[in-house]
């Protein structure tokens, strides 16, 4: 026990390396925060603390429509992955091991692997075709692409939270006389909550987050968030666009805190 | 009221099948307080988790109260467990846990609190009613895991190794606990344990197994004092055995000086006595005497072992009462005579060792 062990956190390079990361990934979101409450109308030029940019944000239809579009797809999106998800995971850790477990285990995980402005294009070919021939032009395509890439962000913490579950405590449902329905009612999904909740809003953030899957599928004139930022970029770049970024990432923090402090409250 | 007809179980297939019950047979009556007992791995859980449904038996039959139930789901059974590690739902509380079972039957919430209020009365734990399973100690869990399975008044309470987390100080008062619980409630208790003291104190009858059979079934004293066999004789208690032949009724022991009559075919028999029943010194008529030399004087305050070397090398041990003799009745390195009265012998068939 006395010898000096190779120990990483007593490198004195880790410590700087870590502190660099850490600054590099926060400060832009500070001066990106910070400059969403500058009056001026130029970026970099700083004129004073004011909400001028988050009023107008507020009354720009684009942007309205924008965020309530992402919205929509983010809660439909999260909802669908995480039912697959908990309906996949029970699947495969409630029964006796059946064949192609592993199969379905690498088709959960696939929007992992694959490249995705590869399945991008992908989907873009097909929803060309199906385009044509339903006259559909919704969000439907959009929900659906989102559900798909979101189930593993989803399946993630609820298999673990049911992998980490006792069995003993569904066998002794049983024997107190409950069916199969009153003990996944009463006992796995409350225990299975926590694990749920924590699914939903993962798969909740990364479909409000995603932009290539979004930019290459939605309809003319669709937009998300996302979406809507990227085209602002590209022409009148003014601290609005801080504004709206800035209330983008307040959403993502609330729910994924909020999502936190419920399952650990729960547990 | 349940009878357990040619049950076993196999497990995988094959090659690698392990039978782990070997077609057992048995019945248990109403109201017994009826154990199972032997080493580990013997089949104790697997013959229990049978009886709750659990796990499917791979042949022959379990019937309660007339019926056939080896198929049935244990959602149907009336027949409850007491889980080793309590398997409380830790997101509900103490109450909630109690009156699970009767939620699941269906029963109306003012029944619900009446019995869940009894039962908590009966395991003491009234007081506790409304905190989370997961803040109690051990003891308490027990107490509710017991509660909860006593609720639906099931026909017979399983319980398997409920003691063995328990300390032992806890252990012998939940011990006393339970043998009044089923006093109480005249409710059919088959109760799994390896601890040997255990089921003496506590069973009407004993089942002894070994390596997924039963060895001997019968009620404590007489497993002590009539064993079955060489393994519930040296599963239950602590014993000698002297290897012996028996010739026209008489049995005759190389180590001894003079053959004691005895009631047993012809043929190499092995003997077992008791500590407690060797008397040292004085021969008494009947018995058969040896000659020991005492090499070791083991005190444990009631009594003292003294182990003891024959002439063949063959180890005694006696167990002598410090009440009833002076400690100078022997000492380490003398030889002495000692007695095997012969109502202390057992005889039982010789078997490889
Ligand atoms: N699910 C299973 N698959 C394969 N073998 C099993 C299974 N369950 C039990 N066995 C085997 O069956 C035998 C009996 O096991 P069992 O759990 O009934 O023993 P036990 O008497 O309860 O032992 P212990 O005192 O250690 O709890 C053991 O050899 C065990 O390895
Ligand atoms: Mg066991």
């Amino acid at each position: 026990m006395t010898d000096k062990r190779f120990d990483v956190r007593r490198l004195p390079a880790a410590a700087t390396l870590a502190i660099t990361c850490f600054v590099i990934l926060y400060i832009p979101m500070v001066i990106l925060v910070a400059n969403s409450f500058n009056s001026g109308k130029v970026i970099g030029d700083w004129d004073g603390v004011s909400l001028r940019w988050y009023a107008a944000a507020l009354q720009n239809d684009a942007f309205i429509s924008a965020g309530i579009t992402s919205l929509i797809l983010a809660s439909c999106a999260a909802l669908v992955a995480t039912t697959t998800a908990t309906m996949a995971a029970l699947a495969t850790t409630r029964t006796r091991g059946f064949k192609g477990e592993g199969t379905i285990h690498l088709v959960l995980n696939e929007p992992l692997m694959v490249p995705e402005i590869v399945l991008a294009i992908a989907l873009v070919i097909i929803l060309a075709q199906v385009r044509q021939f339903t006259g559909y032009n919704g969000l439907g395509y959009l929900i659906i692409a989102h559900s798909a890439f979101c189930i593993p962000f989803a399946y993630m913490p609820i298999r673990a939270r049911l992998e980490g579950m006792d069995l003993t405590l569904e066998t002794a449902a049983a024997d107190l006389y409950a069916g199969r329905f009153y003990t996944f009612r009463k006992v796995t999904l409350p225990l299975l909550a926590p694990g749920i909740l924590a699914g939903f809003a993962l798969a909740f953030v990364v479909s409000l987050d995603d932009v290539v899957i979004s930019d290459f599928l939605k309809a003319p004139g669709q937009d998300t968030l996302p979406t809507y930022l990227m085209g602002q970029l590209r022409r009148n770049l003014t601290s609005e666009i801080y504004a709206i970024s800035s209330l983008l990432l307040l959403i993502s923090v609330l729910i994924v805190v909020g999502a936190w402090l419920l399952t650990r409250k729960k547990t | 009221m349940l009878d357990i007809r040619n049950l076993s179980k196999r497990f995988g297939r094959g090659e690698s099948a392990v039978t782990a019950l070997h077609e057992v047979s048995f019945s248990i009556k109403e109201g017994e307080f009826f154990t199972l007992l032997g080493p580990s791995g013997c089949g104790k859980t697997t013959l229990l988790r049978m009886i709750a449904g659990f796990e499917p038996p791979s042949g022959g039959a379990l019937v309660l109260d007339g019926q056939d139930i080896a198929h049935t789901p244990p959602n149907r059974r009336p027949v409850n467990t007491v889980f080793q590690n309590y398997a409380l739902f830790p997101h509900m509380t103490v109450a909630e846990n109690v009156g699970f079972a009767l939620g699941a039957l269906g029963k109306r919430q003012a029944e619900i609190d009446e019995t869940v209020g009894r039962m908590l009365d009966l395991v003491q734990l009234g007081h506790l009613a409304h905190r989370k399973s997961g803040e109690l100690s051990g003891g308490q869990q027990q107490r509710v895991a017991l509660a909860r399975a006593l609720a639906p008044k099931p026909r017979i309470l399983l319980l398997d190794e409920p003691l063995s987390a328990l300390d032992m100080k806890l252990r012998k008062e939940m011990q006393v606990e339970l043998k009044r619980l089923q006093r109480e409630t005249g409710l059919t208790f088959i109760f799994v344990t390896h601890d040997q003291e255990e089921a003496l104190t506590m069973s009407d009858r004993i089942a002894v197994m070994s390596g997924g059979r039963f060895q001997q079934i019968a009620e404590p004293r007489d497993l002590y004092d009539q064993p079955a066999n060489r393994f519930v004789a040296g599963f239950i208690g602590e014993t000698n055995f002297l290897d012996g032949r028996c010739e026209g009724g008489q049995l005759i022991l190389p180590e001894a000086e003079a053959p004691v009559p005895a009631a047993h075919d012809d043929g190499p028999v092995t003997v077992m006595v008791r500590p407690e029943r060797v008397v040292l010194g004085a021969a008494q008529p009947g018995a058969l005497v040896l000659q020991a030399k005492v090499e070791q004087l083991v005190y444990f305050g009631t009594d003292t072992h003294v182990h003891m070397a024959l002439a063949n090398g063959n180890t005694l041990v006696a167990r002598v009462q410090n009440a009833d003799q002076s400690d100078a009745a022997c000492r380490e390195g003398e030889t002495i005579p000692v007695s095997l009265p012969g109502g202390a012998l057992r005889l039982l068939p010789q078997e490889a060792a």
